[in-house]
């Protein structure tokens, strides 16, 4: 079956349960052509589908590998270069993990410590009304599917007990990785999100940096998603 | 650099050196043992990963299986982690896998050591449900030891919850 029939059956199905409006921008019916070279069929996943990533259209720097890393952050943290669009988690022997992510646009990134302290599979999206304002084609809320921004897993950023607004999550375009897009949430590809969701138990700290190097510092973004 | 922040380095180094020296759980190691200045610089293949190769195993499958306080049973997302390390096992029946478990969790030491038997007992298990033959495996629990980090937090603990799954070509067991 071809993707974008199986695509156009889901959207369907989707537009018949009425569990989307119009706000389904990224919906494969109103995908273009060059959109949908990015994908290359359909993973099943705890009863959902996600759109698996065509590597051939993605650079190689922003693909999963195992690099040096000089840290002294313990092993199992997360750390994120904002700047310079990386994920690592630290292993040991100065290894990480590094995978491509998307950022903040502008005005949207922030810095600063925070932990995992929920995780979710499948998660439905609910924008904040701030977000909703600003893009008013947004819907109260978007069930999970292959259509959810939110993609297959999404791990929750808190600190100090409060959630932060900010995730870890998939994304429905993966030629956004590598750039500044977001409202402050680190997107991945799909099938990244769904492997770091393994890898990271609950308590699992993050550290969001300008770049490399760069001093740890607490700053919130100017977002309004909290 | 003035005197001070080289002073501080230098024992951060001789830190990094003193648990890398200590873990003794396996994973890459990188081929200069000189404290490098390379960060990003790719680790044996980079993005072109060998199949079959201890690489792949950590960058595709994960080595890692963790567990809830005081607990031995395979939640959901250890199954699935586990379901992956079984098939690239069956795909790959060159490797062992030495599976060393860990504990962080209230009670007494001997606690602790038995807590990390069952842990790493149970992934054996579990692996062997799936058709790894148990000759393969080697299940051993360290206890309270090799700590990723050390404090009363749940991020330090979470952590050490753990079960490394650690894939040797010519077994040390």
């Amino acid at each position: 079956m071809s993707i974008t029939r199986r695509d156009f059956l889901a959207a369907a199905a989707a537009v018949a349960a009425g569990s989307w409006s119009d706000a389904a921008h990224s919906a494969v019916g109103k995908m273009s052509k060059a959109a949908l070279t990015y994908f290359a069929g359909m993973t099943e996943d705890n009863g959902y589908v996600y759109r698996r990533t065509n590597w051939k259209k993605i650079d190689n720097q922003w693909r999963r590998q195992l690099v040096e890393y000089k840290s002294r952050e313990p092993q199992g943290t997360v750390v994120v270069d904002t700047e310079h669009h990386f994920l690592y988690l630290i292993f040991e022997n100065q290894t990480a993990l590094r995978y491509g992510v998307g950022v903040g646009r502008d005005g949207f990134r922030w810095f600063g410590r925070a932990r995992i302290d929920r995780k979710a599979l499948w998660p439905r999206w609910v924008p904040p009304p701030e977000m909703r304002q600003r893009q008013p084609e947004l819907p109260e809320f978007m069930d999970a599917g292959p259509d959810n921004p939110l993609g297959p897993r999404a791990l929750y950023l808190y600190r100090g007990g409060q959630d932060l607004g900010y995730r870890l999550h998939g994304t429905l375009e993966p030629w956004s990785i590598g750039s500044n897009v977001s409202s402050g949430c680190i997107r991945m590809f799909s099938e990244d999100i769904v492997d770091l969701y393994q890898r990271c138990p609950l308590g699992t700290r993050v550290l969001i940096l300008k770049h490399l190097g760069a001093p740890v510092i607490n700053e919130a973004a100017p977002v309004d998603t909290q | 650099m003035n005197k001070a922040t080289g002073l501080v380095s230098l024992v951060a180094l001789a830190l990094l050196l003193a648990s890398c020296a200590s873990t003794g759980t396996g994973g890459i190691t990188r081929s200069s043992q000189a404290p490098s200045e390379a960060t990003n610089a790719p680790v044996e293949g980079g993005v072109n990963v060998q199949s079959g190769s201890e690489e792949e195993f950590i960058v595709n499958v994960g080595r890692r299986t963790f567990f809830a306080e005081g607990s031995a049973t395979l939640d959901d997302t250890a199954r699935v982690t586990l379901d992956k390390q079984a098939l690239w096992l069956n795909d790959h029946p060159q490797w062992k896998v030495k599976l060393q478990g860990f504990a962080d969790d209230p009670g007494s030491a001997a606690q602790q050591t038995a807590l990390s038997q069952k842990r790493a007992d149970a992934v054996r298990d579990y692996l062997a449900a799936k058709g790894i033959p148990k000759e393969r495996m080697r299940a051993k629990g360290y206890g309270r030891d090799r700590l990723v980090g050390d404090c009363a937090d749940i991020e330090c603990k979470a952590q050490n919850r753990r079960v490394i799954t650690n894939p040797q070509e010519v077994a040390d067991f």
